[in-house]
């Protein structure tokens, strides 16, 4: 059996997100928390391999309780364990301290059983740092293959999986042997269409909750606000700068402006 | 009554009840048949229940408490703020008649917002027992002989079955709101519904700079406003306008009747522009940022054009019926009401054990013996009469401001002139005897 640990992450729905202009800071209210788009990605992977094959599927988050909501809606993609980590102590964490923690808390759940595949988001759409995926895999030392974009095989039987990675040159084809972590890219996985039951298991399931004091122990000062060294100075928009000219046909004729144009263009040798 | 279709397995979803819609009409009727201990589904093909829904909107306390008896006092309180000041601003060109009223009552009402709203009622239903389906839509009935006996959704069945599920049910209860597509397949009215039987909302929530809505408005910390605007909001159309200031934003909104916007082609985004540029809205919104944009329809066909409210194992709630009472603005709590209404029938088909139109009609009798029937007799012909005198859209708020105006900056004149000018305002606008056929008119409705 593939046994596969998914790490999701729970944020405002960027596309209604806007910034305070006098204080600096996210305007939160109001906005809808959602699963990060890439994440969903990850457990859309994990639903279609589980219809491949026999698979066991964890889900984990950090986050504040609301966060909940983020594992419950990971149910419906057929996660048959949630895990919340959640705590004060764990607030204000950077990619540093969030990877520490999650890898921890991943380490603690291999006791009882190994993962074979490890699905993270390629980043999250609130931070973009694409950080905490390679993070955790150099805490647990396992290999990690970032921007997958396509999952070209996976044998269970001889444990590896052969995979497309986006690079900026073009496409890698790389073949790795479990346990690896993939950090996955939007056109991974179609998100899928999921039944009924799904829906109605999700519905009432209620995660697991790890705190601070257990069920496994922490460095204190590796957690949260106190093990980020990252401090957010300052939030803002940066100003668009328009610097085009704007020819309004009435006063110019229209050879006269595609001149201009053209003039414009050699004078930055862009002809 | 055999519940399986006869020679066909038993389905895998099995439920006493099964609930179309979860709005306020669906998550109370699912709250209450739960605690009289049916097993009930309610499917919604929102991302939450509320997440396909907009309103004004204003929740009583009184309906509420009919389901969760101890709100206000309720942890995550859904609601905004307490309606303190209540009331009509008359809008015309140049500016605005106010009339105020403030309530001795702030726990009496509440502003609201939907997405919240109803989250919290479905989070209180599923900790009652209820199973919710989300992000799931009722395609069709299933019938056996002549009787409803279960939905079909868009989903399927599990993993392994890729058909879509179906459900049976002893009773199904048609919550899905206005486009009461369902309730015409379950045979309970036999036409779709006329452009002239719904008003059309257009409403946005806005976001003023910091402390301006307290300022602009005069809202003191806790205190909450509910406005109707009649007059130029609405083009002078047969509609009213709403604003309702909500925690930090406040919305803002113009209903209009279908038929009219059609006959103007008028675009919705416009009605609302064009009633944010008369000259108080102007001010009052003056640098709003527009958080959320949506429209909506209110079913106003009244008591004349009800579907059939049961049928062979079906019920009908809320705006689906059509219970709504635009005079008073009662939407929410009328398909509250009859959310509970339903419940009380169910559980009387359940102990007949019948559950076709004889014993289902009991939530027609309960109907009738309500305050919701007597109103909505009350107000059976408000329809015809505002679609058909469009006068009072268009003439009275004008004539108020002007009358005010007169009023109010008479100084340096002879008193007996400036009366004598107001009453030839009225005599031109309307005429003395019109404006006492317009009263008796409404006065009929009232009286
Ligand atoms: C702009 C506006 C302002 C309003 N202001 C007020 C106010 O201030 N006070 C007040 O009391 N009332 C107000 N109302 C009226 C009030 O909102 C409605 O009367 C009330 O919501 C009716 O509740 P309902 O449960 O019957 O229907 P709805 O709230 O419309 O719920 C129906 C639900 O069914 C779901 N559904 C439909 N078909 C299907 C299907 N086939 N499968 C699955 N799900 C389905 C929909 O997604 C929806 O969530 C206002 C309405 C509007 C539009």
């Amino acid at each position: 059996m593939l046994n596969i640990l998914v790490s999701i992450k729970q944020v405002p729905d960027t596309t209604n997100i806007r910034i305070n202009p006098d204080t600096g800071t996210l305007i939160r209210e109001g906005v809808p928390s959602i699963i990060n788009p890439y994440d969903i990605v990850a457990l859309s992977l994990a639903y279609q391999l589980k219809l491949r094959f026999k698979a066991k599927v964890t889900v984990i988050t950090m986050g504040p309780p609301q966060a909940k909501n983020a594992l419950k809606e990971a149910v419906e993609f057929g996660a048959d364990r949630i895990i919340l980590l959640c705590d004060r102590k764990f607030a204000g964490a950077d990619t540093l301290a969030t990877s520490y923690t999650l890898a921890e808390a991943i380490r603690f759940l291999q006791r009882e059983e190994l993962f074979d595949l490890f699905l993270f988001g390629k980043q999250a759409i609130d931070g973009d740092t694409a950080q905490v995926g390679p993070g955790v895999a150099n805490r647990l030392g396992i290999p990690v293959i970032t921007y997958v974009v396509k999952i070209e095989n996976l044998d269970p039987i001889h444990r590896k999986i052969v995979v497309h990675r986006k690079t900026e040159k073009g496409i890698e084809v790389l073949e790795a042997p479990f346990p690896i972590l993939l950090t996955c890219e939007k056109d991974l996985s179609p998100l899928p269409f999921v039944p009924l039951e799904n829906i109605l298991k999700a519905q009432r399931a209620e995660p697991e909750t790890f705190n601070a004091e257990g069920p496994l122990s922490f460095q204190r000062d590796k957690l949260g606000l106190k093990g980020s060294p990252t401090q957010v100075k300052k939030v803002y928009t940066p100003e668009l700068k328009r610097i085009g000219k704007i020819y309004n046909l009435d006063d110019v004729s229209l050879d006269d402006v595609v001149s201009k144009i053209l003039d414009v263009l050699r004078e930055r040798d862009l002809l | 009554m055999p519940l399986e279709k006869k020679g066909q397995p038993m389905g895998k979803y099995k439920y006493d009840v099964v609930i179309v819609g979860g709005g306020p009409a669906g998550l109370s009727a699912g709250i209450k048949l739960v605690e009289k201990g049916f097993k009930t589904l309610l499917i919604e093909r929102g991302r939450f229940c509320g997440a396909k829904n907009l309103f004004g909107g204003i929740i009583y306390t009184s309906s509420i408490k009919e389901i969760v008896p101890e709100f206000p006092e309720v942890d995550n309180f859904p609601a905004e703020r307490p309606v303190t000041e209540e009331g009509y601003f008359f809008i015309s060109k140049d500016g605005v008649v106010k009339i105020l009223h403030t309530k001795r009552d702030p726990k009496e009402s509440y502003t609201a917002l939907r997405a919240k709203f109803d989250a919290f009622l479905s989070d209180y239903a599923i900790k009652k027992g209820l199973d919710i389906a989300v992000k799931t839509r009722v395609l069709d009935l299933i019938w056996e002989a002549n009787k409803v006996c279960g939905v079909i959704v868009d989903r399927p069945t599990s993993l392994e079955d890729k058909t879509p599920a179906s459900i049976e049910a002893k009773v199904v209860v048609l919550a899905e709101g206005v486009n009461r597509v369902l309730t015409e397949r379950a045979g309970l009215v036999d036409r779709t519904v006329e452009p002239s039987e719904v008003v059309l909302a257009v409403k946005e929530v806005l976001q003023l700079p910091k402390g301006e809505m307290e300022a602009r408005l005069g809202l003191g910390e806790n205190r909450g406003l509910a406005i109707e605007l009649m007059g130029e909001v609405t083009l002078g159309l047969p509609g009213t306008g709403f604003l309702y200031t909500n925690k930090n934003t406040l919305s803002f909104g113009v209903g209009i009747f279908l038929n009219k916007l059609m006959d103007l082609n008028l675009k919705p985004y416009e009605i609302l522009e064009r009633a944010k540029a008369l000259s108080y809205l102007r001010e009052l919104f003056n640098g709003a940022e527009t958080l959320e944009y949506g429209a909506h329809l209110i079913p106003e066909w009244g008591i004349k054009a009800f579907p059939k409210l049961f049928g062979n194992g079906v019920l009908v709630v809320g705006d689906a019926a059509g219970l709504v009472n635009p005079l008073f603005r009662e939407g929410t709590n009328l398909a509250i009401y009859s959310g509970l209404m339903a419940s009380e029938a169910i559980k009387f088909a359940f102990e007949k054990g019948d559950f076709t139109e004889k014993a289902l009609k009991r939530y027609e009798e309960l109907f009738k013996e309500s305050y919701i029937y007597k109103d909505m007799l009350m107000i059976k012909d408000l329809k015809a009469i505002l679609l058909s005198n469009s006068q009072l859209f268009q003439v009275y708020p004008e004539l108020m401001y002007q009358i005010c105006h007169l009023y109010f900056s008479a100084q340096g004149r002879a008193k007996r002139d400036v009366i004598r000018e107001i009453l030839a305002i009225i005599r031109r606008k309307r005429g003395l005897l019109g404006l006492v056929r317009d009263f008796l008119k409404l006065g009929r409705i009232l009286w």
